[in-house]
């Protein structure tokens, strides 16, 4: 704290960083203050009037959430007089939201059921209103029900801050109605179905739809893990009931504004246990796929791997978890004693690139995206789209867009250099230097030729203008970005999967053959493990895969070993920003699955070979500190189109669950 | 605001003026931004509206009162505040609470009043029939040569209790009542 200021709070000193509320101080004294309209993050705007306090030397009362700590303030939130206000709003919102907490999904989890059982109140003694809107359940992931609506306005606030803007006020007062777009469904607005408005609703009147009944919330075992689906790796709460998954969230504190998670993290988790999982052993037999034992299967694929005698290939995929990473890596070197193995982050990236620091967005006060389209509406790096939109919106920062194309993120930004983005990189460099800020000397000569545009000479007094700026790019421009980051602030490059840092970290890339030349084979043996961007059989004489589901390479198989999925692992990951985190297992296995680690294990026993008894490779490490200049170039061979890239890896996710519906509704809109 | 304050001009009962206000100050000002305000007149209203209808009670006066006290403390801008105020107000002004009882002594309640004619007092001259707009009064006026017609009766069903005909009578033979006095209610 640079600044702190000292409180009371219903007695107890607190020391807060000036400019916060009183609400967040007392959350920091450990003081509950009542609110149902407040967001964590967000302005607050005083709608409710339950974060009424009373403040010494004020002869009225005042809403917490709006007001800003003082030196020395003396803060009551207890008193009779408060007390009274919470009463007639809490009694005023009883007479209109229905008095069914026994059926109500949303209890012990309602704000509204909370204070009333704090303040006493049952059934209201106000006049009962009953509106009678119709409920919106023709989606199958959110259901609204307008008459449980309590107008606190926070799934508009949420909806409005990340930029998906479909959810607004229509009407006024009691009269008033939260619609989308126009008042059409949600399925004809611009909604992405993120769920975040579900998260953001105090009561019930955004509830998630059930498939199931699946228990009541206090009956939920909640875990703490982190999403596979994408580069964002974003920190989810998955609830479970009786062992099953019934429902995921978002990680971040209840009330908080920066909770996005999207569609395929939120309600993916059913593809788990949809049509597309395995989860027993496979082997071909004739010509088809049988369930066998792990024992059969494990000592089939030994068998084959011995007789291969360290021409046997690896290829996995970037969302293998960094422990699990580390066990192949042993497995691949000690047991199978083999070059050729390596993982689908090389596809767009290198362990060079991938070992370079991450970036710290909150730090930010200029964002420059390089190449990158992150978009929550097509569902590439969703949770990145919105944390750049919140901070535009709420001016934490700015946008700064370099894109060759058309990507509708530019929407928020404050300039948008168009055109070749190695191109624009050099001109806006050039600009920047221009400014008067310092490079190095092979820089300034390396730009001497390049004339910088006026859109670029914009850009550059916005850079210019930034403390903290962070410079974000694709592998293949990454070195090329970097060098704007020579002149000021940090760069880091996006990989499109889950762990492809801990991947590289785990030095999970053989001297042998790379991806592409494994899968065109010929190769005794191919060991293929995890999620894969691959539609037909590689040139191979034993297909082994090893995923959670049914894919169409699994389909094509001699082997195919259960894997468990995301929800179903332990261990941690490093994500695109560089972060590490836990991911930690929310359900058992589905059928006789197992986790990545133990399968190579099991192998390596049924191989002969102990995996605890094979030395550990050690991981490799990030080199901090600025890297040198490099020259403005793209690599083009790391040019691949994320969305295809991701498309395919969440394939059989998507189609084992509800988001096949809202597959099925873009292909429609897009025909 | 201005529609506010021209709603109440030429009202003297309480119960009206305040209904009135909210009316109006809930079809325009009223922003909708705070709970207390948005929900708290909203409700004052509905008490408001079933107690100029005869249907009122004490419990509604009590009621009242608190959405008064409350939202003045608890609302948001001067706008709820000032309907509070002008809640408050009426409901402290005499005749308000003898609307619980059933009685609207400004007889702008027209629930709340019911018209006869007094026959020994009506001389049967025509001035309340022909102020009449809803042709509710029965009878023949007197004519000089014909005698024996009983006096002017007010067809229930039909008056709307506008009280044009007691003003229009010069003999004061139109006489307003309580409702609950003339069907005999007692509180």
């Amino acid at each position: 704290m640079t600044n702190p200021v000292s409180l009371s709070i219903d007695g107890r000193e607190v020391s807060v960083e000036r400019g916060v509320t009183l609400i967040e101080a007392a959350e920091a004294a450990g003081v509950h203050i009542p609110n149902l309209c407040h967001l964590r993050g967000m302005k607050g705007v005083g709608a409710c009037r339950l974060c009424v306090v009373e403040i010494d030397g004020s002869d009225v009362p005042a809403t917490a959430c709006t007001t800003k700590v003082k030196e020395g303030m003396i803060v009551a939130t207890d008193t009779e007089r408060v007390r009274e206000i919470r009463r007639f709003v809490l009694d005023l919102i009883l007479s209109m939201h229905p008095p069914d907490c026994m059926t109500c999904a949303k209890a012990g989890v309602c704000n509204l059921q909370r204070y009333a059982y704090d303040l006493d109140l049952g059934d209201s003694s106000f006049t009962r209103k009953t509106p009678g809107h119709a409920v919106e359940e023709a989606n199958p992931f959110v259901r609204r029900d307008p008459d449980y609506c309590i107008l606190c306005g926070r799934c508009v606030r949420v909806c409005g801050s990340q930029g998906t803007e479909v959810l607004r006020f229509h009407g006024r007062g009691l009269g008033s109605k939260v619609v989308s777009g126009t008042g059409s469904p949600l399925e004809e607005s611009d909604c992405t179905f993120c769920g975040n408005c579900v998260d953001a609703c105090p009561v019930g009147a955004l509830l998630q739809v059930e498939v199931a009944k699946r228990g009541r919330e206090w009956q939920h075992t909640k875990t703490r893990t982190a999403c596979l689906a994408c580069g964002s790796a974003c920190d989810l709460v998955v609830s479970t009931n009786d062992g099953q998954v019934v429902k995921v969230g978002s990680a971040a504190t209840a009330g908080d504004e920066a909770r996005f998670i999207c569609a395929i993290g939120r309600f993916g988790f059913e593809g788990q246990r949809g049509h597309m999982r395995v989860s027993r052993p496979l082997k071909r037999v004739g010509g088809e796929l049988l369930e066998t034992s792990w024992d059969d299967a494990l000592s089939l694929v030994a068998e084959r791997m011995l007789a291969a005698a360290g021409e046997a290939g690896i290829i996995a995929g970037g969302s293998l978890l960094n422990e699990d990473a580390l066990q192949l890596k042993k497995f691949a070197d000690g047991v199978l004693r083999t070059k050729d193995y390596d993982t689908t982050v090389s596809l767009y990236a290198d362990s060079g690139v991938m070992l370079t620091p991450g970036g710290d967005l909150d730090a930010a006060d200029l964002i420059v995206l390089v190449g990158l389209s992150p978009d929550q509406w097509t569902r590439v790096f969703p949770a990145l789209d919105a944390a750049i939109r919140d901070r535009v919106s709420s001016r934490k920062a700015k946008l700064l867009v370099v894109h060759g194309g058309d990507p509708r993120i530019k929407t928020a930004a404050s300039i948008v250099l168009a055109g070749d983005e190695v191109g624009s990189l050099e001109q806006l460099c050039r600009a920047v230097i221009d400014k008067g800020l310092a490079a190095p000397p092979e820089m300034v000569e390396a730009l001497a030729h390049v004339t910088p545009s006026a859109d670029a000479r914009n850009a550059a007094d916005l850079f210019a203008a930034a403390d903290a700026p962070l410079i974000l790019a694709p592998a293949a421009l990454y070195v090329a970005a970097a060098n704007l980051a020579l002149l000021k602030g940090g760069a880091a490059a996006i990989p499109f999967e889950a762990n492809a840092r801990g991947i590289a970290r785990a030095g999970l890339e053989g001297e042998g053959k790379g991806f592409q030349e494994l899968v065109q084979g010929p190769s005794p043996v191919l060991y293929a493990i995890g999620d894969l961007p691959l539609d037909s059989r590689p040139d191979t004489g034993f297909l082994v895969v090893q995923s959670a589901f049914m894919t169409e390479l699994a389909g094509l198989a001699d082997v195919v070993l259960p894997a468990a999925a995301g929800l179903e692992s332990d261990g941690s990951l490093i994500d695109a920003l560089g972060r590490v985190k836990h991911v930690r297992r929310a359900c058992e296995p589905a059928g006789e699955a197992r986790q990545h680690g133990e399968i190579f294990s099991a192998l390596a026993e049924a191989m002969g070979v102990s995996l605890s008894e094979v030395e550990s490779p050690g991981g490799r490490f990030v080199e901090e500190g600025a890297p040198g200049f490099a020259r403005f170039v793209r690599r083009s061979e790391w040019d691949i189109d994320p969305a295809t890239l991701i498309d395919t890896l969440r394939r059989s996710v998507v189609e084992g669950s509800r988001l096949a519906w809202l597959a099925q509704l873009q292909r429609t809109d897009a025909a | 605001m201005n529609d506010v304050t021209e709603a109440v001009e030429g009202y003297t009962c309480p119960a009206q003026r305040a209904l009135r206000h909210l009316d109006a100050f809930l079809a325009d000002p009223m922003c909708g931004q705070c709970f207390p305000c948005a929900l708290g007149t909203y409700e004052a209203r509905t008490r408001l509206e079933s107690m100029t209808r005869g249907e009122g009670t004490d419990d509604d006066v009590r009621v009242l009162e608190r959405i008064a006290a409350a939202v003045l403390e608890g609302s948001k801008c001067r706008k709820g505040k000032d309907a509070a105020r002008f809640l408050a107000e009426a409901i402290a002004t005499p005749g308000f609470g003898e609307h619980a009882a059933g009685v609207c002594q400004d007889r702008e309640c027209r629930s709340l009043t019911t018209y006869a004619v007094a026959s020994d007092i009506c001389v049967r001259c025509g001035a309340c029939k022909a102020a009449c707009v809803n042709d509710a009064i029965f009878g023949e006026p007197q004519q000089a040569f014909r005698a024996g017609y009983p006096a002017f009766e007010i067809r229930q069903r039909r008056c709307e209790r506008c009280g044009e005909c007691a003003a229009a009578c010069p003999h004061g033979a139109l006489r307003a009542t309580d409702v609950a006095l003339a069907r005999g209610r007692s509180r």
